[in-house]
């Protein structure tokens, strides 16, 4: 019990916590540590994606229309916007590693910058849909008075008593028709008419073979009469998903782009070099995770069943 | 929920499969004792054995024995693997409804049972079913989950909204049971139950034409006087009659054999039905048969009340309402869980 | 100290710093980084609401002493059922041994000074608050009555309490006990002491392994889902209603998918404290080494594949049911394996009967019970008449609260003089833990009875045969309230007047009592290097055996 007075004056290296004996301990811990935290992301969105495959196996012809109204065209942008920003900061890990400070600074804005183009998409995508009437809660959507749809006699009629849709064109046509459509509580609206099953009524007609699911049967008719109101229900299921799982995951986004303007910060400082460079690296496991989990996101939010319009 | 079995504290079994699951349940306790009582023996004696003699003693090391724990795995698993056996066997009975059943529709709602029979009857809380019969329940619910649950014939089963579920069950001795909600519903959850009544097929018979026709219980009394249950072969009256003469009897005082009297009440005519030997009025022969087990509460009710209305007496409801018997008490407003809290 | 010019010696006596007076300022309590205080803080906290969640339990007992509903109105006794499971499992069972005596020891056992990141340790402490106050906020504004299982439709659409409140103070809580697995899996894969190997490690810390992977594979789904609902409720419109086309059934298999692992969070540290107890106080290697430490791995593996038999009577199909089933059989076959192996280690012992050893004791017949009658549980013909029953009530509190509650408070005398220096008294110790035995079982037992017979759970009123056993039950819970609230006080009177514990009450071999009582603030005075194997009672494994027999002399006179 005596001498380990000497012991209080360790060299410690910059950037070691008091906790851990080297660097290499240090890094190892924040590298397990950071895989942990996503294998719990993972179980987060796992739980969302199960709900969403429950639900689009069930209802595939509602969810099938109600994507139709997301745009490819943006959600694709967002996509490649995305990649390349993965691409940004595997460079940034890179030059993290060189210990080039300029380049970590460029590589961390444009970073920074194709995260911000990538919100503002969603921006843009979530305008429309509060245009639209589709977001999926009451008074969160544009409110038109009764008087700014009146010259449409049929917006009047509940019954959505809108001609069958065979193309894109008269989809389009029908959006912008719909917005016209008064919506005085700014409830949730879709007024799209009901295409997909009419064609898979007359598609059943056809073939003689059920086309329509036993769910959908239970979920978009009563009494063997096709009931909108049901119909409108299940199109809203499919945008209280989209909402949930985009807006969690641009949540993820916005934390991205602080734990960016923090490395930014910190790399300006010149913080990082060949020696310590794990931040750099843990953030950039951060930041591809969230793309992935986008690459999830795209193909079954957007492009799933888009063959209904292209097909006919 | 009568606990007349030979173990105390134990339910009653009124099922076809309730044996089975007792069975079960039986093999499992024993399992368990046979597992409980070495290990807390064997804990008590080296507990005793190997007490400490000397404060930090050392005793010999000991190191692990892959053949014991391999024994102990494999033990185990083969035990655990018989009571999965069992149970699927016994699952596997109650969960196929038989194709023959007796059809009964039960919706559930914050907090009672509505029940529709196929002949149209319905009740609230209340649950008719004949005995020996294959009795298979649809079930769903207008609001939350709820949980069809009949401790006697070691059944349950979720009721789910929008969808069916479905219960099946051959109930083995007439009497009356306690239903439950069991999953829970809100606010008065634990009032949100009543009774089957599992009667004779005959009474069952009789139940479901006496409830169809919408008779006040004067008329379904005089339906079973006349009809079912054939008194007035003996008691029609008149001056031939083997039976007592009925007529104008009710709250007077009637001669018995031996010359005592009686007022013949509520009570007494009850007991006339069920016990006839107990009570006989002077210059008639002992010779009715008891009705015991054949008449129902409700029906006995019913029979009540048209005897006293041969007196002129009204039914003046001073008897236990008969929910079952009148369309007019299946309304919700008189389908309040039995008071038994 | 006779001579002022001596100050070598001056400086070797001055007392030195230990975790608990490095520091008195609040602020270096609330910003701290040391897991130890980090420690005390969640066992303050986690005390607290193990005792709110007591009185619900204790208002429930009194309600249901008579059939009727007299003491309590159905709704507020909705209420009690409701916030007692919540306030027991989320913020006593799932914390109580992993943030605190796993947080305490899990570093010191296995020879590192701090956990690895101990400011994700500080942030999970400050979620725990954030949820608790939230929660505790909400049942002041009057509470919340769905159970604790928050099944959907009532949850979402039915019940008009503040579930979106204590929704949110679970999701938030949630990610406190996600932080705390994280944080022990890299604890215990990186600052491992030089020597100590996979196969040394304690297995207290095995335990705590195992726990951690379901904290971080099953916490977040149950966080979505709580979040999902808490939408459902805020914005009417979602996927578990089934009014608009959703399934009540996908919550239930969300909510299990989490919550039936939840509860392998709650018994597997529990199971680690025990090898601890029976193998330190046997003063022998505990059997089975490798055994106990896969069982725990099994438990945690096996533990998400039987979700499903918490709705064997909800209408899923008859195959689905069997599977359940059968994966909850196995599961069975590791709890027995530790159950043996337990029994095993005591054969040849030199059993050391003190308090921690008696609950140890206890914890082998409660849970032996609560293990076996969860095979009544898992046998699905059984299971149909049972489930919903008091018999799963009686089930899972002697797993929870004997198996769970036992071990914790075990843990908690075990590493008292460790964490505190001071030693409590022994006496009442013992009392203590006779009266918690003798309660628990006379409050627990009857509800198997109770169950087969068909009272069902969650019922304020009850029919009258069914008095008889409700009345043993509550008589058995005051006894019971009497043996858990007694540690309290000896517990906070030894903090002042208990004596010195000394670093090594036990003269056992862990690595915890190889530094001082209490430990400073990093640990150990010197970085240990370990060359002995787990268990290892010798001489030649540096325990003095005849100085601690001198030290014990010297204390008797």
């Amino acid at each position: 019990m005596s001498a380990h007075a000497s012991d209080k004056f360790v060299y410690h290296e910059p950037g070691l916590q008091h906790q851990f004996d080297d660097m290499k301990q240090q890094e190892e811990s924040v590298s397990i540590g950071m895989w942990m935290f996503l294998v719990q992301e993972i179980m987060f969105f796992g739980g969302l994606f199960t709900a969403y495959l429950v639900f689009r196996s069930r209802y595939p012809l509602a969810f099938a229309e109600a994507s139709n109204h997301l745009d490819a065209f943006w959600g694709g942008l967002n996509t490649l916007v995305l990649i390349v920003s993965s691409l940004t900061m595997a460079l940034t890990v890179y030059y993290a590693q060189r210990g080039n400070r300029n380049m970590q600074v460029i590589m961390i804005l444009l970073t920074m910058f194709f995260g911000t183009v990538f919100l503002g998409v969603k921006v843009i995508e979530y305008t429309d849909k509060y245009n639209s009437g589709l977001v999926p809660v009451t008074g969160w959507n544009k409110k038109i008075p009764e008087t700014a749809g009146t010259e449409h006699a049929a917006s009047k009629d509940p019954t959505f008593a809108l001609p069958l849709i065979e193309t894109r064109a008269e989809a389009a046509s029908a959006a912008d028709d719909h917005k016209k459509h008064p919506n005085p509580k700014g409830e949730f609206q879709w007024n799209y008419g009901t295409h997909v099953v009419d064609y898979g009524l007359s598609k059943e007609k056809e073939t003689g073979k059920p086309y329509l699911t036993a769910s959908e049967r239970i979920g978009y008719f009563s009494n063997g009469v096709f009931d909108p109101d049901k119909y409108r229900d299940k199109i809203r299921m499919f945008y209280y998903i989209y909402f949930v799982m985009t807006g969690l995951h641009a949540l993820h986004m916005i934390v991205g782009l602080g734990l960016m303007s923090w490395l930014l910060w910190t790399a300006w400082r010149g913080y990082y070099s060949a020696e310590y460079y794990a931040p750099v690296e843990m953030s950039g496991l951060y930041w591809h995770f969230v793309d992935i989990v986008w690459i999830f996101l795209f193909p079954l939010l957007y492009l799933l069943g888009r063959h209904f319009l292209a097909g006919h | 929920m009568q606990t007349n079995s030979w173990v105390p504290f134990f339910p009653e079994q009124a099922s076809t499969f309730a044996w089975q699951v007792d069975a079960l349940y039986f093999y499992l306790i024993a399992i368990s004792v046979a597992f409980t009582i070495p290990i807390v023996a064997a804990v008590f004696i080296f507990g005793l054995r190997y007490r400490e003699r000397e404060k930090y003693a050392t005793p010999e090391e000991m190191h692990g024995s892959i053949v014991l724990e391999t024994v102990w795995s494999i033990i185990p698993f083969v035990i655990s693997m018989t009571i999965f056996l069992g149970g699927a066997i016994v699952y596997y009975n109650q969960y196929r409804p038989p194709d023959d059943g007796m059809n009964v529709y039960v919706v559930g709602k914050q907090w009672m049972w509505k029940i529709q029979h196929e002949g149209g009857q319905r009740e609230i809380n209340e649950l008719h079913v004949p005995v020996d019969t294959n009795v298979k329940l649809t079930m769903t619910t207008e609001d939350v989950l709820h949980d069809f649950s009949i401790p006697a014939f070691r059944t349950k089963a979720d009721v789910v909204p929008g969808r069916y579920t479905y219960l099946w069950f051959n109930a083995t001795k007439p009497g009356k049971y306690h239903l439950f909600c069991a999953e829970y519903c809100g606010l008065n959850h634990s009032g949100m139950g009543g009774y089957v009544y599992v009667m004779s097929k005959e009474d069952f018979a009789a139940w479901q034409s006496g409830n169809v026709s919408g008779q006040t219980p004067v008329e379904q009394g005089r339906d079973l006087f006349e009809n079912k249950l054939g008194c007035a072969s003996c008691h029609a009256g008149g001056p031939q009659q083997r039976g007592a003469k009925l007529e104008g009897i009710f709250n007077k005082e009637i001669k018995l054999v031996g010359g005592s009297t009686v007022v013949a009440d509520d009570a007494y005519i009850r007991e006339s039905i069920l016990n006839p030997g107990a009570k006989i009025v002077e210059g008639y022969q002992p010779i009715m048969p008891t009705f015991k087990g054949q008449v129902t509460e409700e029906q006995l009710v019913a029979l009540v009340a048209y005897i006293k209305s041969l007196s002129g007496v009204a039914d003046t409801g001073g008897q236990p309402a008969a929910p079952a018997a009148t369309p007019a008490a299946t309304a919700p407003a008189n389908s309040a869980p039995p008071a038994n809290r | 100290m006779q001579d002022a010019g001596l100050t070598n010696e001056e400086i070797e006596e001055k007392p030195k710093l230990n975790y608990l007076t490095n520091g008195s300022t609040l602020k270096s309590w609330l910003l701290t980084k040391d897991h130890k205080r980090i420690a005390l803080m969640y066992l303050v906290s986690v005390s607290a609401f193990f005792f709110v969640g007591g009185l619900y339990a204790a208002t429930i007992r009194l309600e249901l002493l008579t059939p009727a509903t007299d003491l309590l109105e159905s709704g507020t006794y909705n209420k009690a059922f409701t916030q007692h499971g919540i306030l027991m499992i989320f913020f006593f069972l799932i914390p109580s041994i992993p943030a605190i005596l796993g947080n305490f020891l899990l570093p010191i056992m296995i020879g590192a000074k701090d956990l690895a990141l101990p400011r994700i340790n500080l942030l999970s402490l400050y979620f725990y608050w954030i949820g608790g106050a939230l929660t505790i906020f909400a049942l002041l504004q009057g509470g919340v009555d769905t159970g604790w299982t928050f099944y959907t439709p009532y949850s979402t659409t039915f019940s008009n309490t503040f579930v979106m409140a204590v929704g949110l103070g679970i999701f938030i809580n949630g990610f406190s006990s996600i932080l705390t697995g994280l944080n022990f899996i890299v604890t215990i894969h990186t600052m491992r002491a030089p020597g100590m190997t996979w196969f040394r490690l304690p297995l207290f810390v095995w335990a705590n392994y195992a726990t951690s992977l379901v904290m971080i594979l099953g916490t977040p789904v149950v966080a979505i889902t709580v979040l999902l609902l808490a939408i459902e409720r805020f914005a009417r419109v979602g996927i578990f209603d089934p009014a608009i086309g959703g399934d009540p059934i996908l919550f239930q298999h969300l909510f299990w998918f989490y919550s039936h692992p939840a509860v392998y969070i709650m018994i597997l540290p529990g199971m680690g404290v025990i090898s601890e107890l029976i193998s330190n106080f046997s003063r022998k290697k505990i059997f089975g080494y490798e055994f106990i430490a896969f069982s725990s791995i099994a438990i945690a593996v096996f533990g998400f594949l039987v979700w499903g038999h918490h709705m064997f009577v909800s209408g899923q199909s008859i195959y689905a049911g069997l599977v359940f089933s059968f994966l909850t059989m196995v599961v069975a076959v590791p709890s027995a394996i530790k159950m043996f192996n337990w029994t095993a280690t005591l054969y040849k012992g030199s059993i050391d009967f003190s308090t921690p050893m008696l609950y140890a004791i206890g914890f082998l017949g409660l849970f032996l019970i609560g293990g076996l009658t969860g095979l009544f549980l898992g046998s699905i013909g059984l299971t149909v008449h049972l489930t919903d029953t008091y018999f799963v009530v009686a089930h899972f509190h002697y797993v929870m609260v004997g198996g769970q509650v036992i071990a914790y408070l075990g843990g908690i005398h075990y590493w008292w003089p460790k964490m505190t220096g001071r030693m409590y008294s022994e006496f009442w110790g013992k009392i203590s833990a006779m009266l918690v035995f003798i309660g628990f079982n006379l409050t627990f037992f009857p509800q198997f009875i109770l169950g087969y017979q068909g009272m069902p759970r969650r019922y304020a009123s009850y029919p009258e045969e069914l008095q008889v056993l409700n009345i043993f039950s509550t008589a058995g819970a005051s006894v019971l309230g009497v043996g858990l609230l007694m540690p309290v006080v000896y517990l906070a009177h030894s903090l002042i007047y208990g004596k010195k514990a000394g670093d090594n009450p036990w003269l056992l071999p862990g690595l915890e009592w190889r530094t001082a009582s209490p430990p400073p603030t990093e640990n150990f005075e010197k970085m240990p290097v370990v060359t002995w194997e787990a268990y290892e009672f010798g001489e030649e494994n540096g325990l003095d055996v005849e100085e601690a027999r001198r030290r014990d002399l010297a204390t008797v006179r």
